[in-house]
């Protein structure tokens, strides 16, 4: 592989922070790190239907903070 | 908050787009504000601790503090779901982009004069920190096709989102935030020649013209999708300003051409040698009494080991390889390798005029009293921002 080849990454980058996709990986099981993502497609999916069915005097800013602090919660609820 | 861009060129979102973009903003918000405090938190009380336990000493740097992270399952929890939003910022608004094309396209031939207010050039060669990388995640980085203007609509739009309303109606928050500091610090200073470098799409650029409206406006980067949807969204503001296909550093201007050279977010996407010689270039066509300014990252060197490990994230995970590599350089040192006598340096942290408004703004370009560079919010995007600047006079 030549130097023009080779992926830039920041110097002094701890070994295994990339998985074998060369994609960032945090969990020790590379699954889980794509369903995090299959998670948070869901909310924003199950957000866009909900906001298509709010009246429109509804503050949608408040409305979707409100939704995703109810959604996410547990992640938090888990660190206290 | 959602952010309604206040221009012709902005791709038009479709009601579900919009609602896409809002539950991105707002996923972000809870990610840097709710998570990136309890990440604190448990970096305090456990993940610090536990790696004094395991070296005989508190985590002193940002390198420290990512390997006392590092496994966490805050840490994981925190990153996997940045990393996720991240990547949906810019498919949120792919549609829009991809739907207004040709509006965008038109606009921008009536809008741009090419040859005037608009200079590409087809040979300039990409180099690869811009080409070979999707920079911030973004697919196809600030190139894309190197035809359509998608990768300039991109960016602008899915700034917006990404900066959940803390930049501005116009993501103009950092330029303007700068050149009225620079006004109100040095209210004799009165630049002729102001030239941004690594512009994107001149969003920063543009106050200058604002703050200095005698002034001309020279605005470059090397990527030019972004140059071409930037001339014309200056244009459809009423700013002349010239954009110009250019790299920093090997500028085609004369010696002693310009007042200001400024960039805001730049300089830590360069590698260090071309940094380097960026700096060494600004000194080059700056006027003596010239000044160059940067908007950046603070650095490392001033900040508490989990401070800087949370800027430092993006370097690792967020595909800006040299972000940290910047930030561990002095900022002073950098200048005077360009050429800057020691003496002239200065650094500031200001606040967000769009946030605190122009009085806090005045407050801090006119009191000597030390600026934190420390403090929590600096150079974040959380629920309040303070803005990072240095630059140096050319004696």
């Amino acid at each position: 592989m030549s130097a023009d080849d080779q992926p830039l990454r920041p110097e002094g980058a701890p070994k295994g922070i990339y998985g074998p996709d060369g994609k960032p990986q945090f969990f020790g099981e590379p699954g889980v790190d794509r369903m995090m993502a299959v998670i948070m497609n869901l909310a924003s999916e199950l957000w866009v239907t909900r906001e298509a069915q709010l009246h429109d005097e509804v503050d949608r800013d408040a409305a979707a903070k409100e939704f995703i602090d109810r959604i996410f919660e547990p992640l938090r609820e888990a660190e206290k | 908050m959602t952010l309604e861009l206040q221009h012709e060129m902005k791709a038009q979102p479709t009601a579900e787009q919009t609602a896409r973009g809002r539950f991105v903003s707002g996923i972000r918000g809870f990610i840097l504000n709710d998570l990136a405090a309890d990440l604190g938190k448990v970096y305090k009380d456990r993940a610090a601790p536990k790696f004094k336990g395991e070296h005989g000493d508190a985590p002193k740097t940002s390198a420290d503090a990512h390997k006392a992270l590092r496994g966490d399952p805050m840490f994981n929890i925190y990153s996997a779901m940045r990393v996720q939003a991240q990547k949906m910022v810019w498919s949120s608004v792919a549609g829009g982009v991809a739907r207004d094309a040709e509006k965008m396209e038109q606009l921008a031939q009536a809008n741009t004069d090419t040859g005037g207010n608009l200079k590409l050039n087809a040979d300039l060669e990409i180099p690869r920190n811009v080409s070979a990388i999707d920079v911030h995640l973004m697919p196809g980085s600030y190139v894309g096709d190197g035809q359509s203007m998608a990768p300039g609509a991109t960016y602008d739009r899915g700034l917006a989102i990404f900066s959940m309303g803390l930049m501005g109606a116009n993501l103009d928050d950092i330029g303007l935030s700068m050149a009225r500091y620079i006004k109100h610090r040095f209210p004799d200073f009165s630049p002729s020649d102001i030239l941004d470098t690594g512009c994107t799409v001149g969003h920063n650029s543009l106050p200058w013209k604002q703050v200095y409206p005698d002034a001309k406006l020279t605005a470059i980067d090397v990527a030019a999708p972004g140059l071409r949807y930037g001339a014309a969204r200056a244009k459809l503001q009423g700013v002349e300003a010239d954009f110009v296909q250019m790299a920093a550093d090997d500028l085609d201007f004369p010696d002693n051409s310009f007042d200001v050279v400024f960039s805001s977010m730049f300089l830590h996407e360069l590698p260090k040698k071309v940094r380097a010689k960026a700096i060494s270039e600004a000194h080059r066509v700056l006027r003596p009494g010239g000044l160059m300014l940067h908007m950046e990252l603070p650095p490392n060197g001033q900040m508490e080991a989990f401070e800087a490990f949370y800027l430092d994230w993006d370097s690792f995970y967020n595909n800006e390889p040299y972000y940290k590599g910047f930030r561990d350089e002095d900022p002073q040192a950098i200048c005077a390798s360009g050429g800057f006598a020691d003496g002239s340096y200065f650094q500031f942290v200001v606040p967000s005029v769009g946030i605190y408004g122009e009085d806090a703004l005045i407050e801090a370009a006119t009191s000597d009293a030390a600026h934190s560079v420390g403090a929590e919010t600096t150079g974040r995007l959380a629920e309040g921002v303070m803005w990072f600047g240095f630059g140096a006079w050319k004696q």
